[in-house]
């Protein structure tokens, strides 16, 4: 009866690993792309990125100036991948986080810059958008059984097309600069109440979007870890069979389940664009941060708190980049790296597997081998 | 309270700077200009004297450095031109030069880019284009050792940001672009094409001069030459500064309708104008700078007839000089309106159509000097208005922006 | 000693904590038919995989022909003329019998498949060991018996001479177990050499020469099968003497729990009802068991009842309440415990530990739950109460991952949860399927001491040995009726293989008890 409980081979220090793993993995390879670009100069490249915004450090208000500017960059991808992994638990693969993200940006732009609304009912339009963009999606895979994928992915596209229609107009859109008009200057009352400005060096865009961001988190721990309600998410993910053999109602749970996910890109989008640090431009593809979303989920462990670190970590090399010096490296070539190290933070069920490989090999050997498997000697 | 009595300070410090050397239009000396602002702090003197002073300072001190707006530095038209030039200066002056593109297309963003060049030791920042209003102000009066020399940002463009008055370590160059449009217009209506066509990027104020200009000089021609009822022109914004599908869809209609020939206005736009033109033999007019070389390179010889251009990499030549020669207070806080400067050397002008590679016959060089010369000497004049499209002889059809 | 075709010579098999093989010696001779018998996890598969190259042993050797090999993997292995009959069938459904016979064999010419001939071989095969398989016909569209005899064309086809059978008889009606026992026979006659895994003694009886047993690891013995008895071998595996038949007393049905009127389900993959008039009633205090062959409208049936499927006619009445229509969860808290037939896909989450799988149905009651939040000590307490009643063995008690734990242990914590609900009737469905001797002896008893504590008993098993020894009436299902109902105290196997087989079939004069 012995298990075997060595401090690697426990699930949540596994996940952990291989989440470094991936990480590093990915810094690695992105080292190997500027070898290739310009071994000379490659390492200090690699310094540059990893040092970030730490080069202010001879200017504290400018560290921590920059230092809240990732914070801030970060919210969105963290709530994405919290709206991800929320729905990830129950079973449901919500790619359409992007759309709903989308919707979220319509829904606060238009109610601030058109409506002049108080911020808060911008950020509960937000919600309420992503929400219901949730809804549909989940109406449509609970009663006409289509796949919440194929329908995310319509409603991105939807999403995108009728948020340039409306965000265009030109109430809302500046035309000179095509982008849609500063909060700040046009309706004042519409940006987020500012959170510890003066520690961030006066960093405007530092909002209580941030202290949200986590409270979100740790309110998806609490609801998944602890409630009836995520026992039942969970139940389902693992195994609609056996949710629906214990009695609980499969399509009402795919509907809230994605409902909420959609309310948490919703409000992921308010957080951000309500901060007025970034304006909405006409875009011809949906915004990436739906999908980064999905690799930070995964590299975070799929986990409420982990997904912060990834999220971080993401934004963090994100912002790298530019760092780099452009006469050995042209700016694409930042992209490039970034682009690999976010693809590769997806490969973390991977590298658990290859982690867990010597045991997880025997046990599929096994169990194709004949259903009384290894496990049970195991277990004798 | 004290960061922002600081922020008062240096501003009032800004505009006695600006003030004195508005009025004496002669360039700083190092002992001028201590004097002039010793009185209004002593915290800000050391700082304004960096700015003021590089005459006294080794050229080697500086290092220039440049951001790009949207675009990226290959975009064949603004950025690359800028990039071009500065790098060649600075190479030229054994000067230290670095580009930074920004992360995303905002302010913040680009304030960060400029930050980090700061960091970099970067003390002379050359930024292209009216998006940079936002962050000259909010980076420029934090840093007053730091000159930046912004391409194409307007007045206007600044009071929108919230700047009524440029700091000394900022100075500004728009151009008459309507002039440039102007002369195109007028240089392929003589030569010969009664149906042009006008794409722009997108709506922004220069892009509207030329293209007004363009209009009214393509009108100008036609009337002179009594053929106003045939020449048409068709007009249109991208809504983009690229090319895509979409836009070379557009272009392809009017190209199959007897659209002779197009002014392609915008970035990297020209290529949907350039992959239309060559389905069918049309020709196209660049922008900003000669793009013969480029469009003709891409879409075969004689696709592009002549540019109209104004002086980006003359007016970066110019000023950065003036700053490595210590001539930096003729430009500090000013914003420069550049056009025609002489009738009698159109080379000399920031404005121009190149004669270099002059490729029309009808039209000749000599016509286009004597065109030069009645616009420097008033008898031509074009209306720099962007709020109404000019009235005219021609017909000109309008169309909804593409994107 | 040369007429050992394999020879496995003291195997020894490590895992962490465990030792799966010690020490154990396995010896085939050519042309004979060799049981390997032991409960669940006494070995068995660990042997077989490392004969299958799956696994390396730490220690012993193998030899085949008196020579030594080394088997790295399944190719060395099927190189060296072993086969396998795997107990869930590794065919392609949409494929004909010929095509997933020759699949991974395919014979070729210049890069075409030659079919012709590979079907002629097929077919002299068939013949010769009288497999009686059109090679022509869709694996969907045959009997479970026929596709079984597929794999063994299979491992034919390919000339192995070594054929392992991984307990066949699971899926077989008792006919189609005589028909397998005399193809076995047939085989080894023809020299081919078969080791037959399997924990049902009768079989043994009745087809091995030889019989080698395995207890937790350990080898016990070889014995003759013609020098031993079901008694014996029984307890060589067990370690102890087993009761085959169930101790109960006469039942004494009471009032009606469940009435089942015309119920009808309409089945997903044809036009017709898989469950077609079907109408019977249990009453406390007995057990009522449904028998037949797998696929004859059980699982459709039970589906229907317990709410997993829809209903399209008929009416259910439990306890006078009309549930026909109701929820899963209505019939979970309104006293009906359902033991389901497919302990993975329902029974349980797997990724879920073994305490959250204890209040899969209860959750949300006010025992477990407060304003919406799952009461973790209570929880735990009560999952430790129900570990310990039903001897549930896990790892890491209440926090095992479900999935770690043996399959025996899994059903046996469905079952504590199941009859540790407040409920007035059982559904079991193969509550017994895989499990050992001891396991089996265990479940019977709680299910006996169920209906005798005044619990309705609705059982659904395919072991004609449970449903002779467990049951008080037994309900024969084919092709979705009922084909009649006997009494186990006046019926034998064969009389119940009629009706399960269709060749018997009874107009119901009184269908309600």
């Amino acid at each position: 009866m012995k298990e075997n409980t060595s401090f690697f081979k426990k699930p949540a220090v596994q996940t952990i690993l291989a989440s470094i793993l991936c990480a590093v993995l990915g810094i690695v390879l992105g080292y190997i792309i500027l070898l290739c670009m310009n071994p000379a100069h490659a390492t200090e490249g690699m310094v540059a990125i990893l040092k970030n915004f730490f080069k202010f450090s001879g200017k504290p208000q400018q560290l921590m100036y920059y230092l809240g500017s990732t914070l801030v960059k970060a919210v969105p991808v963290i709530l994405c991948s919290e709206a991800i992994l929320f729905a990830y638990k129950a079973g449901l693969f919500n790619i359409g986080a992007a759309g709903q993200y989308t919707v979220g940006i319509l829904a606060s732009l238009y109610t601030s810059l058109a409506l002049g609304w108080n911020w808060f009912f911008c950020l509960l339009a937000a919600v309420c958008a992503g929400a219901l963009w949730g809804a549909i999606c989940g109406f449509f895979k609970a009663f006409c059984n289509v796949n919440e994928v194929i329908a995310g992915i319509m409603l991105n596209w939807i999403s995108l097309y009728i948020c340039n229609i409306v965000l265009g107009n030109e109430t809302c859109m500046n035309t000179t600069k095509s982008e849609t008009y500063d909060i700040a200057a046009k309706n004042p009352s519409g940006i987020l109440p500012g959170f510890l400005q003066g520690v961030f060096g006066n960093n405007q865009y530092m909002t209580i979007a941030v202290p949200i961001t986590v409270i979100v988190a740790v309110v998806i721990l609490v609801i998944l870890s602890k409630t009836t309600f995520g026992y039942e998410l969970k139940a389902t993910g693992h195994n609609k069979d056996a949710a629906k053999y214990a009695g609980m109602n499969a399509k009402r749970n795919i509907i809230l389940t994605l409902v909420i996910s959609g309310a948490i890109s919703g409000l992921a989008a308010s957080l951000y664009y309500l901060t007025s640090i970034e304006h909405y431009k006409i875009a011809s593809s949906v915004p990436g941060m739906g999908f980064s979303g999905i690799a930070v989920a995964f590299l975070g462990g799929l986990h409420p708190i982990g997904a912060i670190v990834a999220g971080l970590f993401v934004e963090y090399i994100t912002l790298g980049g530019q760092y780099l010096n452009t006469n050995y490296f042209n700016p694409q070539v930042a992209d490039l790296m970034i682009a690999i190290i976010i693809y590769l933070c997806g490969f973390v069920l991977f590298f658990k597997t290859i982690i867990n490989k010597p045991k997880k090999v025997q046990k599929s050997n096994a169990e194709a081998d004949k259903n009384a498997s290894a496990k049970k000697e195991v277990q004798r | 309270m004290k960061k922002r009595l600081f922020a008062v300070l240096m501003a009032a410090t800004m505009v006695a700077s600006l003030v004195a050397c508005g009025s004496t239009e002669t360039p700083a000396t190092t002992e001028e200009a201590p004097a002039t602002e010793a009185p209004a702090t002593t915290e800000a003197a050391p700082a304004a004297d960096n700015t003021e002073a590089p005459a006294t300072e080794a050229a080697a001190d500086l290092k220039i450095a440049m951001i790009t707006d949207s675009g990226d530095i290959t975009d064949m038209s603004f950025n690359q031109t800028t990039y071009e030039a500065s790098d060649a200066f600075a190479k030229a002056n054994g000067l230290e030069f670095q580009y930074y593109k920004p992360t995303e297309d905002s302010d913040e963003a680009r304030t960060a880019a400029f930050n980090n060049a700061v960091a970099d030791g970067y003390n002379v920042v050359v930024v292209p284009g009216y998006l940079f209003a936002g962050m000259i102000a909010s980076v420029a009066d934090a840093n007053p050792e730091v000159t930046i020399i912004a391409l194409d940002v307007s007045q206007g463009d600044f009071e929108g940001a919230g700047m009524t008055e440029l700091p000394s370590n900022v100075c500004s160059f728009t151009y008459q672009e309507e002039l440039a449009g102007y002369m195109a217009g007028y240089a392929v209506v003589k030569e010969g094409y009664k149906k042009l066509g006008f794409l722009g990027g997108m709506a922004v104020p220069a892009v509207v001069r030329y293209g007004y200009g363009f209009v009214q000089g393509a009108d100008a021609a036609a009337t002179e030459l009594g053929i106003a009822s045939d020449v048409e022109v068709n007009y249109v914004y991208g809504g983009q500064f690229f090319g895509d599908e979409a836009v070379t869809a557009t272009m392809d209609t009017w190209y199959s309708n007897g659209t002779e020939i197009v002014f392609a206005c915008g970035g990297g736009i020209f290529t949907s104008a350039g992959e239309a033109a060559k389905k069918v033999d049309g020709k196209v007019v660049g922008v900003d700078v000669d793009q013969s070389g480029t469009i003709d390179g891409l879409y075969g010889e004689g696709v592009c007839v002549t540019s109209a251009m104004k002086g980006l990499a003359a007016t970066v030549n110019a000023t950065l000089t003036d700053v490595v020669a210590g001539n930096w207070a003729a430009h500090a806080g000013k914003i420069e309106n550049l056009g025609i400067v002489s009738g009698d050397d159109p080379s000399l002008n920031y404005v121009q159509l190149p004669t270099e590679t002059w490729s029309m016959t009808n039209f000749t060089v000599d016509d286009y000097k004597a065109l030069v010369k009645s616009m420097a000497d008033g008898y031509v004049t074009v209306d720099s208005n962007i709020d109404v499209q000019p009235t005219t002889a021609i017909k000109v059809t309008t169309f909804d922006n593409i994107h | 000693m040369d007429d050992y075709v394999i020879e496995m010579l003291h195997i020894t098999k490590e895992f962490p904590g465990i030792i799966a093989n010690d020490d154990i010696t396995l010896q085939l001779k050519k042309g004979e038919i060799h049981a390997l018998l032991g409960e669940n996890g006494a070995g068995k598969s660990t042997l077989m995989s490392v004969l299958f190259g799956l696994y390396t042993p730490e220690k012993g050797v193998i030899k085949k022909d008196g020579k030594e090999v080394t088997i790295k993997n399944p190719n060395d292995a099927t190189d060296l003329g072993i086969g396998m009959v795997h107990q869930h069938f590794m065919l392609v459904d949409i494929f004909s019998v010929l095509d997933n016979i020759i699949l991974g064999a395919e014979p070729s010419k210049f890069g075409f498949l030659t079919k012709k001939e590979a079907k002629k071989k097929v077919l002299a095969l068939s013949d010769k060991y009288n497999l009686k398989v059109d090679p022509d016909a869709l694996i969907e569209d045959i009997t479970v018996g026929m596709q079984q005899r597929v794999e063994i064309l299979k491992m034919l086809y390919r000339d192995n001479d070594i054929l392992i059978f991984d307990e066949p008889t699971a899926v077989l009606t008792p006919q189609e177990i005589d028909e397998l026992m005399k193809i076995m026979k047939n085989l080894a006659a023809e020299g081919k050499s078969i080791l037959f895994i399997t924990h049902k003694l009768n079989e043994i009886m009745e087809v091995a020469d030889r019989c080698t047993i395995l207890r937790r690891g350990k080898y016990i013995g070889t014995v003759n099968v013609a020098e031993t008895t079901k008694e014996e071998l029984s307890s060589m595996m067990v370690g102890r003497d087993v009761k085959f038949a169930v101790d109960k007393e006469e039942a004494k049905p009471g009032k009606e729990i469940l009435r089942v009127e015309n119920v009808c389900v309409k089945s997903k993959i044809h036009q017709n009802d898989s469950v077609h008039n079907v109408s019977f009633n249990v009453r406390e205090g007995e057990i009522v068991c449904i028998a037949g062959i797998d696929g004859n409208g059980q699982t459709e049936f039970i589906g229907a009842l317990t709410g997993l499927d829809d209903i399209s006619s008929g009416t259910i009445k439990f306890m006078g309440d009309d549930i026909t229509h109701k929820s899963i969860r209505y019939k979970n808290t309104h006293g009906m415990s359902h033991v389901p037939e497919d302990r993975h896909k329902h029974g349980l989450v797997l990724d879920y530990t073994l305490e959250e799988n204890m209040i899969l149905q209860r959750y949300f009651e006010p025992e477990f739950s407060k304003n919406g939040f799952i009461k973790k000590n209570e929880m735990r307490e009560y999952s430790d109460k129900l570990t310990e009643d039903f001897d549930v063995r896990s790892g890491r008690g209440a926090q095992t991952i479900v999935r770690s734990m043996s399959g025996g242990n899994q059903q046996k914590a469905i079952i504590a949860r199941e009859m540790d609900r407040d409920h007035k009737l059982l559904v079991a469905v193969q509550p017994t399927r895989g499990l050992d001797v001891g396991a089996i002896e265990y479940i019977h008893k709680e299910i006996v001491k169920q209906r005798d504590e005044g619990c309705a008993i609705l059982l659904v098993s395919l072991e004609l040995d449970e449903v002779m020894n467990l049951s008080d009436r037994i309900l024969v299902m084919h092709d979705g009726e009922i084909a009649g109902e006997v009494d186990p105290k006046n019926t034998t196997l064969q009389e119940l293989g009629l009706y399960m087989s269709g060749a018997k079939h009874d107009e119901r004069k009184e269908v309600f008890k």
